[in-house]
């Protein structure tokens, strides 16, 4: 098989505030042969939050994004499940319709800048678990994770809407648990695990975004799992930075460390703590690391 | 083939604490059979005691969303063979986020208030000189709202709803807008005022279950989205959601990037952000407190300050092209 080659977009969050993310990204791509390289032009796909000021802008920057990729030569892979859903609804909405690309196309073309409309957008989870194959990860795995109860935390935007990202099935969904299969742990199934974290609303509402965050490490906790991972680093955000704050809003002593994907990956490919980052966490890795 | 179906009952005049329990039918299943016929069997075969609320069997009357296999549907348009092939299971049970009358019927009530929060008829402007136009554009801005059946299942699936029951929600919040997207309606600017506020547009937190399990194609987070782009274009910006907006479109066309900390100044305020200070110096000592001064721009933000120029133009040149264009109007007048 060729070697897997991505125009990588790890988004700002995984570039800053989750930068542990993006750096476990490379050195993970780096033991698997998957070659990332950078796009140094490319903007923030607005979150959503860029929907929302004005769709028609949302859509030219996101196009923008495409552009470089096109340039390259090369399909995108990002390490945040909401620039998935962003960069994927823009996708189908272009490739939907020829008349918005057009008008699109013209406002690009007063910076230099053309999208055909042929870019792929993925993911890491499910570069893992399609292209690269979840067979040939297992066999790279030097320490399997066979100590282990891991709950799956796939969120919203990994998921929904299924007609643009079409990977995973939202009511069936596979990739993550056959992931944390693959690396030689147990999945710990929890029905939260496709339901939202409460990021998008962390400055707006913040007793709603606490609870849900709360609710959703509550019921992990319930089943017995020792950690949670999820392929998105606001989700990152929301279960271990503000898990101090949920604790307070659930009056409970939650207590679940919580991997970004890259890093359940890293450890069981034998990387270490500190070149995963795992001290940045505010919920200490300590007792799941070995 | 033998399916069989498991429906979570409750009876509130059972006992002195009557709790949900669940209870399995044995139904023989044929291709093609619906989620509904199954329960029509039941009910006409085995046990006319289970209660469920249906009408006309088509889709269209919106009575018989229940969740199967843990998620919000019409069983008239469910296939229950398929459904039990992905799951190796068929359980049905009440739509959540509704208090619960009998097995799979739920109270409405809450969800009819919600849709006469917010006035769900038009209310024309005092004088109109002339009969106004709609053109076909400006039909097809409301068709999607307009092809709600109020069945429920997307306040169902609603993930904030869940956590705060005052919550407008995305079946009332998308007839929302299909009142402020239609060109006859007066008072739209007020209308946005009042949903801007708590409970309102900005509580939505883009889970998109709304859009995925509405089973008519209303999209209501693409509605939340519109109201939301009207609001701030009408200059209703006061609040802490289009602040969060606003400083993230700010961001992307100064250094392309989210910048964290800018932002939470920003859509929080001075006072706000001071009660963030001992949250900020926990992350500090993780190293993730997010530094503005440092923040690096992308490279050829030029490209994105331009195309925000280009965009804000084009605005202005569509605005006009609008008002000039009596014929093409009077075309799509008829198409309509």
């Amino acid at each position: 098989m060729a070697r897997l080659k991505y125009a990588y977009y790890p988004g700002c969050a995984s570039q800053e505030i989750a930068k542990e993310s993006n750096e476990t990204t490379r050195l993970v791509a780096t033991e698997l042969g998957i070659e990332l390289f950078d796009m140094p032009r490319a903007n923030c796909c607005g979150a959503g939050l860029m929907t929302d000021y004005d769709y028609e802008l949302s859509i030219a920057i996101n196009a923008r994004i495409f552009a470089e990729a096109e340039e390259m030569g090369l399909d995108i892979m990002t390490i945040c499940s909401t620039c998935l859903m962003v960069m994927s609804t823009t996708n189908r909405d272009l490739k939907r319709d020829p008349k918005l690309l057009e008008s699109t196309n013209r406002v690009l073309e007063k910076a230099g800048l053309h999208y055909s409309g042929k870019v792929k957008v993925t993911q890491l989870l499910w570069v893992l678990a399609k292209d690269y194959g979840l067979e040939k990860l297992r066999k790279k795995v030097v320490k399997p994770l066979n100590w282990l109860r891991v709950a799956p935390f796939y969120g919203c935007h990994s998921l929904r809407p299924s007609d643009a990202l079409g990977f995973d099935d939202p009511e069936k969904p596979w990739s993550l648990e056959a992931t944390i299969n693959a690396l030689g742990a147990d999945v710990v199934d929890n029905r939260g695990k496709t339901r939202c974290c409460g990021f998008q609303v962390d400055l707006v509402t913040e007793d709603t975004a606490v609870e849900m965050t709360g609710k959703r490490l509550l019921e992990a906790r319930e089943k017995g799992a020792q950690c949670m991972v999820t392929p998105c680093p606001f989700c990152h955000i929301n279960l271990d930075n503000y898990q101090g704050l949920a604790e307070k809003k659930v009056q409970q002593k939650l207590n679940v460390p919580v991997f970004h994907l890259s890093q359940l990956v890293g450890l069981a490919l034998g990387l270490s703590a500190e070149e995963m980052g795992l001290a940045r966490h505010l919920v200490s890795m300590e007792g799941v690391f070995k | 083939m033998k399916i069989k179906v498991k429906v979570k009952r409750f009876n509130p005049m059972e006992g002195a604490s009557p709790e949900p329990y669940i209870q399995a039918y044995i139904i023989k299943a044929t291709e093609g059979m619906t989620v509904l016929d199954s329960l029509l069997e039941i009910a006409d075969n085995e046990d006319p005691t289970l209660g469920f609320r249906r009408s006309c069997r088509s889709a269209i009357c919106g009575s018989c969303a229940v969740r199967v296999n843990g998620f919000s549907k019409l069983a008239c348009s469910t296939q229950i063979i398929p459904e039990y092939r992905k799951k190796g299971d068929v359980l049905l049970e009440p739509l959540l986020n509704h208090n619960i009358l009998k097995d799979l019927i739920v109270d409405f009530d809450p969800f009819w208030k919600k849709m006469d929060r917010v006035t769900p008829f038009l209310t024309p402007p005092p004088e109109t000189k002339e009969p106004l136009k709609v053109t076909k554009e400006d039909a097809l801005a409301i068709d999607s709202s307009q092809k709600c059946i109020m069945c429920g299942c997307c306040n169902s699936e609603c993930n904030a709803l869940e956590i705060d029951r005052k919550f407008t929600a995305p079946a009332a919040l998308a007839k929302a807008w299909r009142f402020v997207g239609d060109v006859r309606e007066g008072e739209a600017t007020k209308r946005l005022e009042r949903l801007s506020k708590e409970h309102g547009i900005w509580d939505c937190v883009r889970c998109v279950h709304c859009t995925q399990y509405c089973p008519k194609d209303v999209a209501p987070l693409k509605q939340i989205e519109m109201l939301r782009s009207r609001a701030m274009k009408a200059g209703i910006v006061d609040n802490q959601g289009a602040k969060h907006v606003e400083s993230m479109a700010q961001s992307i066309k100064r250094v392309g990037r989210l910048d964290e900390a800018a932002m939470t100044f920003k859509t929080l305020g001075f006072l706000r952000s001071l009660g963030m200070i001992p949250f900020g110096i926990k992350m500090e000592m993780h190293g993730k407190m997010p530094f503005p001064l440092i923040f690096s721009q992308i490279e050829k933000i030029d490209e994105v300050k331009r195309i925000y120029e280009e965009m804000e133009k084009g605005k202005g040149k569509g605005k006009g092209k609008g008002k000039g264009k009596g014929k093409g109007k009077g075309k799509s007048e008829e198409e309509v």
